[in-house]
């Protein structure tokens, strides 16, 4: 409960002060972005899809099946001892004993390839459906690896996520309907995580122990803005004195001298995905053009203003503030995962602070940082992960309840950041490399343009600690998050007008 | 000291203007924070003076009191509770109760309701000031978009609360930028003009030199002026082709003019000279796409079409000149490519569906054509006797190749053309000037 008289003597609701108060410096943000989700500049489409599972496999079988090692071997059920087979297929009935391989989820509303081309559909339509879990359990799990494929039952699959492409380690033995029936299950757990400062050089004056001199001296530590879902929009002007108040906020120039200092401690905004709108059909709908389809493209029906709009937003706040880009599933990029950065073309006044083109020397990341879809780098010295949130989305399918922080759990106990990509994920068809599984773990792992925000903290075995935040969009709930760098905390600041 | 007195005077009670924080402290220079107390200043003794003459916005920023807080903070659904990865976890139990702030922007009537909802209040000012009570948010909009971006230098250190002198920005040379910028400036006074229906006239004439007034859209003089002028325009074609090649001619009209556009501070002045340069097409684009709360007048968006429609009409005309003057000028005729046997230009329709029939190009790019072509095939079926008979049928048969080779004669336009024309003859037209059109270049193959 707060009054007027409570709050009348804070100094901005006086007369003006004939000296100009002091201007505060910002933070500075120590930044190490990572290449792991660039694509070649030649990028090539002839190869297969399934490379990208069999080079999964390859890496990270060889965890579970040590994990699952270690579990099972000698364990005896029913007078019965667990071996291990190698190959799905190799698995005999009646005989116990515990597999690896990739999950492949049967569901009939899932889109599938086999069925667009035997329907003579060439372009796939981007999905439409909320869910692909069937409540009535027309479903199927499989367990597959290059061998075949092996239809796992039991009632401990419930109470795991699974999707296809985790890979897990099952026990159990194989029933007279050929079916696999699961007693255990495990997978490859948290990655190693590196040290703080790995990449990146420490702020000096500071004592070999960082955390503890850091977390003593600072009452003033830095801290992140992560917002996502801007939705700049050219029609819809519904949430456009937030979006005003947002940048006022993060220049420091609303809120009193108090605020402003704690703003100033705001050292980057990361933006994660959608900060363009979709365009409203009204858009498209209000003329239908007769096709006098001269040029193919009609230059009239596209409408510059949200990215217009989105520009002036970076301009404003570049000056004060590093900003690092993420795409997202509404923004100008390409479709398929990992999406590349949007094109510094889009801001002709932002691209100022975009590091240089083809510069040869390793020059420092760009002020202005337009990065890939998922993301990788070090923030800070902490290894930061972050997504536009397609990937969350997808998972987010094949599961009947909206737990989306254990699905964030699940991907990063999966050692895996998108591993939907490539069944109902599109994606880079990958040969050599497949850059979703996490080799190193993140110490903040956040995705983007989620409902709501939601945030947590979990361990893995050897003591990594991973904070886990979703990022609400701010179209729908205005809210920024913060996070600081000293101690990963999170809060959160929400923008309302009445 | 009294100058904002008599500016605060001057916009808000005798122009009838939404005077943000913001706007103020960038007309008078000063620092926002002194700028959000002369807006309460000016309220104060205004209203003490006459009380509802002006009234004020306030910002507020704090955190709510729990209870008004919804239980957002704590895990959004452990659902049916079934969800456990770790199979020993109890971090889960303890939700974490994250911190939120608020930040709430409330007309003066209300600043009391919404200070009661809050626990504690870190900063509270006026946000900006009218002479109405501020009924729509949505309103402010406009007079907070009014605000000018600051640029470097000695206006960022007085005005700006926070500053970041490690920013790094790139220096550019090249005409490219500056003539985007210019653009981008330039369209950005027109959106706030369109975008206030009621206020928008008072305030451009004062913003705005004659000359840009003059250009903005009165949708009376639209038709007159700017359709006969397209149609006498011999190549309507670059003007259709839009803001990319305007960027390119502006660039190179005035090449020596070094960021003026950006340093000067009321942009619009200083872009005026560009705007003539817009043409009708930019600018019904522009124009067109602002978003507006009410939907156009009618008789407005008719002659739009009507604009339209003509310059269709014009459109076909052209193509047609350019069919008859391209079949009497020898050097486009298409080089002889195995696919490309159809005759150049007059030859008679006949021949070419009979050649269409054998071969379907679907698509060519990048040195590969695929498509469909008839082929004879072999069959061998048993008859009704039980004997083998071979016969011949046509079928269609899906192939992809490497494109033949451009013959060593080919003029300099020519390779371009032809890919283009392999998928739809229609689209033929080298283009006479020996350069095409860009927009070809992004046409549909």
């Amino acid at each position: 409960m707060v009054t007027l008289d409570d709050v009348a003597d804070k100094s901005l609701l006086q007369k003006p002060s004939p000296e100009a108060p002091e201007s505060l410096e910002r933070s500075e943000s120590k930044y190490q972005p990572l290449a792991t989700f660039a694509l070649p500049k030649e990028r090539n489409y002839h190869q297969q899809f399934a490379d990208v599972y069999f080079i999964r496999l390859a890496k990270i079988k060889p965890i579970v099946e040590e994990i699952a090692h270690a579990a099972w071997e000698g364990t005896v059920v029913g007078g019965e001892t667990a071996t291990k087979v190698d190959r799905v297929l190799d698995v005999r009935q009646g005989q116990l004993c515990w597999v690896v391989g990739t999950v492949y989820m049967e569901m009939p509303l899932k889109p599938s390839v086999l069925e667009d081309i035997s329907h003579d559909r060439w372009i796939a339509a981007p999905t439409t459906a909320d869910k692909y879990y069937s409540p009535d359990g027309g479903d199927k799990i499989m367990l597959e690896d290059d061998s075949g494929r092996l239809t796992l039952v039991g009632s401990i699959l419930k109470d795991y996520f699974l999707v296809t492409g985790c890979i897990i380690a099952v026990m159990g033995t194989e029933n007279a309907h050929g079916e696999f029936e699961v007693l255990d299950l495990k997978f490859a757990d948290l990655p190693p995580q590196p040290d703080r400062w790995r990449l990146s050089q420490a702020p000096k004056a500071k004592e070999e122990d960082v955390e503890m001199s850091d977390v003593s001296s600072g009452s003033r530590s830095k801290k992140i803005a992560i917002v996502s879902g801007l939705e700049f929009s050219g029609t819809d002007t519904s949430h456009a004195m937030e979006l005003n108040l947002l940048l006022e906020f993060l220049l420091g120039e609303a809120l009193g001298p108090a605020a402003q200092s704690e703003l100033s401690q705001i050292s980057r905004l990361i933006i994660a995905g959608n900060s363009i709108a979709k365009p409203s059909d009204t858009d498209a709908a209000g003329d239908k053009k007769p096709h006098s389809k001269k040029y193919g493209y009609d230059a009239s029906s596209y409408n510059p203003l949200p990215a217009q709009l989105f520009d002036g937003f970076l301009a404003e706040i570049l000056p004060t503030m590093p900003v690092t880009l993420l795409p997202g599933a509404l923004d100008p990029a390409n479709v398929s995962y990992p999406q590349q950065p949007i094109h510094p073309a889009m801001f002709p006044r932002a691209r100022a602070y975009v590091s240089p083109p083809s510069t040869s020397s390793p020059s420092e990341p760009g002020w202005f940082d337009n990065v890939t879809n998922p993301w990788e780098g070090e923030l800070e010295g902490w290894r930061v992960l972050g997504t536009g949130g397609q990937n969350l989305d997808d998972i987010c399918r094949y599961i009947d309840n909206d737990d989306r922080l254990g699905m964030m759990e699940a991907m990063c106990r999966w050692r895996c950041s998108a591993p939907t990509a490539p069944d109902t994920l599109w994606s880079y068809p990958f040969q050599d490399d497949e850059p979703f599984t996490m080799k190193e773990c993140p110490h903040l792992y956040f995705v983007g343009c989620q409902p709501e925000f939601g945030t947590k903290v979990i361990e893995g075995p050897q003591g990594q600690m991973v904070r886990l935040i979703l990022v609400p969009s701010f179209a729908a709930t205005k809210e920024v998050v913060l996070v600081d760098t000293e101690t990963l905390d999170v809060s959160r600041v929400k923008i309302t007008t009445s | 000291m009294d100058r904002y007195v008599q500016y605060l005077a001057d916009h808000v009670l005798t122009e009838d203007k939404v005077v943000t924080y913001r706007l103020l402290s960038r007309e008078l220079r000063v620092h926002v924070n002194t700028a959000k107390q002369m807006l309460h200043d000016f309220h104060r003794s205004q209203n003490a003076k006459r009380p509802g003459t002006v009234h004020a916005t306030y910002l507020v920023y704090g955190t709510k009191k729990a209870s008004s807080d919804t239980v957002s903070a704590s895990q959004n659904g452990d659902g049916d509770g079934d969800v456990d990865m770790t199979g020993s976890a109890p971090e889960t139990d303890l939700a974490e109760v994250v911190p939120i702030s608020t930040l709430t922007l409330v007309p003066e009537e209300r600043l009391q309701d919404a200070l009661e909802t809050y626990e504690e209040v870190s900063s509270l000012h006026v946000y900006s000031i009218a002479p109405h009570p501020t009924k729509d948010m949505a309103l402010l909009v406009d007079a907070a978009s009014q605000v000018q971006p600051l640029e470097f230098g000695e206006d960022r250190k007085k005005i700006a609360p926070i500053l970041n002198s490690k920013a790094r920005r790139r220096e550019r040379q090249g005409a490219g930028l500056k003539a985007a910028t210019a653009a981008a400036t330039l369209a950005k006074p027109q959106a706030k003009a369109a975008s206030k229906p009621a206020q928008a006239t008072p305030f451009a004439k004062v913003k705005e030199d004659p000359a840009t007034s003059q250009v903005k859209q009165e949708p009376t003089e639209k038709p007159a002026s700017s359709v006969p002028a397209q149609k006498a325009a011999p190549v309507p074609k670059r003007g259709a082709s839009g803001g990319i090649m305007q960027a390119f001619s502006k660039a190179a009209a005035k090449p020596a003019k070094p960021k003026k556009e950006e340093t000067s501070t009321p942009a619009a002045p200083s872009a005026e000279p560009n705007v003539p340069a817009l043409s009708d097409e930019g600018e019904d684009d522009d124009d067109d796409e602002m978003p507006q709360p009410k939907p156009r007048s009618a008789p407005r968006h008719k002659t739009r079409q009507q604009i339209n429609q003509e310059l269709r009409e014009m459109m076909e005309r052209e193509d047609e000149k350019e069919e008859e003057s391209k079949s009497d000028s020898p050097d486009e005729e298409p080089i002889e490519e195995p696919l490309e046997e159809e005759a150049p230009g007059p030859v008679p329709e006949p021949a070419k569906e009979e050649e269409e029939e054998k071969e379907v190009v679907t698509s060519s790019s990048n040195g590969r054509r695929r498509g469909r072509r008839r082929v004879m095939r072999k069959k061998q079926i048993m008859d009704d006797q039980g004997y083998l008979v071979t016969i011949q049928e046509a079928a269609w048969e899906s192939f992809s190749e490497d494109e033949a080779p451009p013959p060593p004669k080919a003029k300099a336009p020519a390779p371009a053309a032809t890919s283009s024309q392999a998928a739809k003859p229609a689209a033929k037209k080298g283009g006479p000037k020996g350069q095409g059109s860009i927009m070809s270049f992004f046409s549909k193959k």
